[in-house]
């Protein structure tokens, strides 16, 4: 059975996409599935460094398109799980050296060998985002609860559907608890009646994220971070398994979120 | 505390500000109508209209409001005198 290939993208840059594909990659990898993560954004590389994969590579995903390796070449394989890889962008190309049919070519290939083909999309609407959802079938939107974010991540939306994907799924990332009880952040619930897709996740503001990143340690492999939970419920409910959405809120809370998924 | 005050006074936490905001924008953004569009369709509900009767052409208002499931194209123009029935020319 072929596996899934997953888009990751945002609209707006900075909002956590790479952090996410990371995160959710790791967490699919511990629990036996074989992934694969592919940086989408061709001359600024960044997913290997948030992987701490940084001072392997030699190839790239340029030169597997342009056939310059076997893709296999390219894959550099992570430090602690053996099923998990991830194919690092190009630094030196343009962005416009790789086409959206290429991009589904080598997507399709992967997913005959990996159970998940996660893309790390680059921010924006242009070249690169068309690529990098080219070969999908399912989007994951990851917004933060801040007007530009839930703008950017509106049209994105709006251009997923255009382009016939319409798997589509929300992730607010860096919710705020305490400014949401306070009224002086949009809560969940807000966002998700906006934007109109349904819920995935919901991940906390942590500064745990910063931490995890300047070690290149996916933040999944720590057990007491609450982000780090957050996205392992995120691995999960996209593996199928139910998962509710609880981060320590009343049940008022989870009950509304179940209504959603169940599409009530 | 200063806030609390604010509050009391009826300025209202910017978290719902920003999503009023954002239901506004986002409703703009999916419409997508330029301002010429919006003119365009103001003339034709001013033609329908004057079939029917005499209106007061440059009181036309044309807005679109959110509702919680239907966005609602809400047209306010004023009323001079109603066509009697033979006079409706079509």
């Amino acid at each position: 059975m072929a596996g899934r290939t997953i888009v990751v993208t945002s609209g707006k840059g900075g909002v956590g996409k790479t952090t996410t594909v990371a995160n959710i990659g790791t967490a699919l990898a511990k629990k036996k599935h074989s992934v694969v993560l592919i940086d989408g954004d061709i001359g600024l590389r960044n997913l290997d460094v948030v992987m701490g994969l940084e001072n392997r590579i030699v190839y790239n995903l340029v030169d597997i398109i342009e056939g310059r390796c076997r893709k296999e070449q390219a894959m550099i394989r992570d430090r602690k799980l053996g099923n998990l890889c991830v194919i690092p962008s190009a630094q030196t190309r343009d962005k416009d050296s790789v086409q959206p049919e290429q991009m589904k070519g080598l997507c399709e290939e992967l997913a005959k060998e990996f159970d998940y083909v996660f893309i790390d999309c680059p921010a924006g609407i242009e070249h690169g985002f068309k690529n990098a959802i080219a070969g999908a079938q399912l989007a994951i939107v990851v917004t933060t609860p801040e007007v530009s974010a839930i703008r950017d991540a509106d049209r994105v939306i709006g251009l997923l559907e255009a382009s016939m994907l319409r798997d589509v799924h929300l992730i607010v990332n860096r919710l705020n608890d305490r400014m949401v009880k306070k009224g002086d952040m949009m809560s969940t619930e807000d966002i998700v009646s906006l934007l109109a897709i349904p819920l995935l996740g919901i991940v906390p503001e942590s500064e745990d994220v910063v931490v995890s990143t300047n070690r290149g340690v996916p933040l999944v492999h720590d057990r007491n971070s609450r982000a780090g939970t957050a996205f392992q419920g995120i691995a999960a409910r996209l593996n199928g398994e139910d998962v509710p959405h609880s981060d320590g809120k009343d049940v008022g809370f989870r009950d509304f979120f179940r209504k959603l998924f169940s599409g009530q | 505390m200063l806030k609390a005050i604010k509050r009391f006074f009826g300025d209202r936490p910017s978290g719902q500000e920003a999503k009023k905001r954002m239901q506004f924008v986002l409703m703009h953004d999916r419409l997508d109508l330029t301002p010429d569009m919006m003119e365009a369709l103001k003339n034709d509900i001013l033609t329908v209209l004057s079939r029917y009767m005499e209106i007061d052409t440059d009181t036309i208002k044309v807005d679109f409001e959110q509702g919680k499931e239907y966005t609602a194209l809400v047209s306010n123009v004023q009323v001079k005198r109603v066509h009697r029935r033979t006079e409706c020319t079509r």
